[in-house]
């Protein structure tokens, strides 16, 4: 049986040049069997706050970004992304279905969203255009 | 909440007489509670303890005790009636709490991390898995032994007159011996890696049975191997991995028996086994053995420290979730229970591996995921040259027929490098 994932992660919660510099990525996979089948889309969405996000912050980009990718399938967040609150609580705070990553390849695609939402900002903020 | 568990005569003290504690955290589930201190029971019993009675308490962290003030005083009160060898905490306590509460209670204590490397050290029989115990000690004792010394020395002052220090020389001779027992695995682990290349060299492709402590791999290696490798109702029963080798249809494989996971290890014990578990990492298929008739959400949990502990490590290995104890779970319960981890069981395969059910549909599917072999036809000459090859073959792959006549035709099945050098060998016999 196929399933979906639908990977998310963000960059760049930390504050720096007197703002929260953010972009969220979300990424959905198909999988079956525990392994990865294919990627089925990716969405990306830059956030900025001058406040720190709190964690209801944090639902609201996730699943904005989540339904910026057009697939429905079951969220996935690392523990610390969510400031470390249990599954259970984390769960009702999302419209959509919630998990925290347990198998290897809701690892995998968490890992996947991470170096998709670091590249894209700091492509964003570095804009640098190599002439060819 | 006090379990008086074991109907023992208050009266007949044993020398292994321990009592157990654990601190629950508020609002935690029950079911969840309950099934750690029953396995705290059981790795006291495989320590070789006798469990007299168990203390537990829904508190929040005490800076002092651990648990509140007056537990800790009724804990001193269950000491003085049972006199036990040890009190054995659930939650990993600070080195001021072991000092406050052996001061409080005039007895031992340790926390489960302690109790799990004991049971490791009374188990290793290798230099190499005795290496690993004495790292796993030394790195638990390096954080506390500062404050340790600091803890001693309000009674007493070091030195000559009293104006030396001995905690930097502690923590330094705690440091330099850990870098020398690092530097010692670093040596066998490389000869494990060299050996490991030798067995894929001689057409040997490596399985290795992974799992939760207690899931029954030892059952499924003996049977599997027909041998009598040690298995018993306790946990950490394997410390060293134990390897034979077993033939699935036809091709030759080492089964690799391997020590046990166990929920919440603390990362410097995982990473100071990390030698015993690179039989599995370095594996070409890992069976992920499980015990069917656990709970669904236990089953879950297990499997989910399974894949934290191969997350980043495997290379290249195929996954088989083999869900032993079949013959302990009703079928319809148990399809439900795959179905519901299907997202964490790759390869799901059912079997008993105590009532031999299942195994032929285990090594079907362990040679399918085998490492691919290629068949192939070739010619060699009727000598005693081509002969060699032949034998050589049968040695390194599968010879399924030969046809002798002027040459001997030869259908076989081996890896690509084995094919390659009888096709060379072949050649250059033929040229000369």
């Amino acid at each position: 049986m196929l399933d979906t994932i639908i990977a998310v992660d963000i960059s760049g919660r930390h504050y720096e040049d007197n703002r929260y510099f953010m972009v969220s990525a979300a990424v959905a996979l198909s999988y079956s069997e525990g392994n990865i089948r294919g990627i089925e889309g990716i969405h990306i969405i830059p956030f900025s706050s001058v406040k720190p996000p709190e964690v209801t912050d944090v639902v609201h980009m996730v699943e904005e970004t989540v339904e910026g990718t057009g697939i429905n399938g079951t969220v996935v967040a690392e523990r610390g992304d969510m400031f470390n609150q249990p599954e259970d609580l984390v769960k009702q705070m999302f419209r959509v279905d919630f998990k925290y990553p347990e198998s290897m390849a809701e690892k995998l695609g968490i890992e996947f969203a991470h170096h998709v939402s670091l590249s894209s900002r700091n492509l964003l903020l570095k804009q640098e255009v190599h002439e060819i | 909440m006090r379990y008086n568990s074991l109907s023992k005569a208050k009266c007949g003290f044993s020398m292994n007489d321990v009592i157990l504690v654990q601190r629950t955290i508020p609002g935690s589930k029950e079911r969840d509670n309950i099934r750690k201190l029953a396995e705290l029971k059981e790795l006291a019993f495989a320590a070789g303890y006798n469990v007299v009675d168990s203390l537990v308490q829904q508190h929040h962290p005490d800076r002092r005790f651990h648990i509140g003030k007056g537990k800790a005083e009724e804990l001193a009160a269950l000491v003085a009636e049972y006199h036990p060898l040890k009190m054995i905490f659930l939650n990993p306590l600070t080195i001021t709490q072991v000092y406050n509460l052996s001061e409080l209670c005039q007895c031992e204590v340790i926390d489960k991390f302690q109790l799990i490397l004991e049971i490791f050290a009374t188990r290793a029989t290798t230099s190499r898995s005795k290496l690993q115990v004495e790292l796993a000690k030394l790195e638990y004792e390096l954080p506390r032994a500062r404050k340790l010394v600091s803890l001693l020395k309000q009674e007493e002052r070091p030195g000559f007159m009293g104006m030396g220090g001995y905690e930097d020389s502690y923590e330094q001779d705690l440091k330099k011996r850990i870098s020398r027992i690092r530097k010692e695995l670093k040596i066998t682990i490389r000869s494990g890696a060299t050996r490991r290349e030798s067995r894929h060299e001689q057409g040997f492709s490596l399985i290795s049975l992974a799992g939760y402590t207690n899931a029954g791999k030892s059952t499924l290696f003996n049977t599997l191997v027909s041998e009598d490798v040690e298995s018993m109702d306790m946990l950490f029963t394997t410390l060293s991995p134990t390897t034979r080798s077993i033939n699935i249809s036809g091709r030759r494989a080492l089964l690799t028996d391997t020590v046990g996971f166990i929920e919440d290890l603390p990362h410097f014990l995982v990473d100071a086994f990390r030698s015993t578990l690179e039989d599995v990492f370095f594996s070409d298929i890992i069976l992920l053995v499980v015990d069917a008739s656990d709970p669904a959400d236990v089953i879950r949990k297990k499997l989910a420290v399974s894949h934290d502990i191969f997350w980043k490590q495997l290379e290249n290995a195929v996954l088989i979730t083999v869900f032993n104890k079949s013959d302990l779970v009703f079928p319809g319960e148990l399809e439900a229970k795959i179905e519901a981890l299907e997202y964490l069981s790759p390869n799901p395969v059912i079997v008993s591996a105590k009532e031999s059910i299942g195994l032929d549909a285990l090594k079907e599917v362990i040679h399918s995921n085998l490492p691919k072999w290629e068949r192939f036809t070739i010619s060699l000459p009727n000598s005693d040259e081509g002969m060699s090859i032949l034998s050589w073959l049968m040695e390194q792959g599968i010879v399924h027929s030969t046809e002798y006549g002027e040459a001997i035709v030869v259908d076989a099945e081996a890896r690509d490098s084995v094919m390659n050098r009888a096709k060379a060998l072949a050649r250059n016999i033929s040229a000369a």
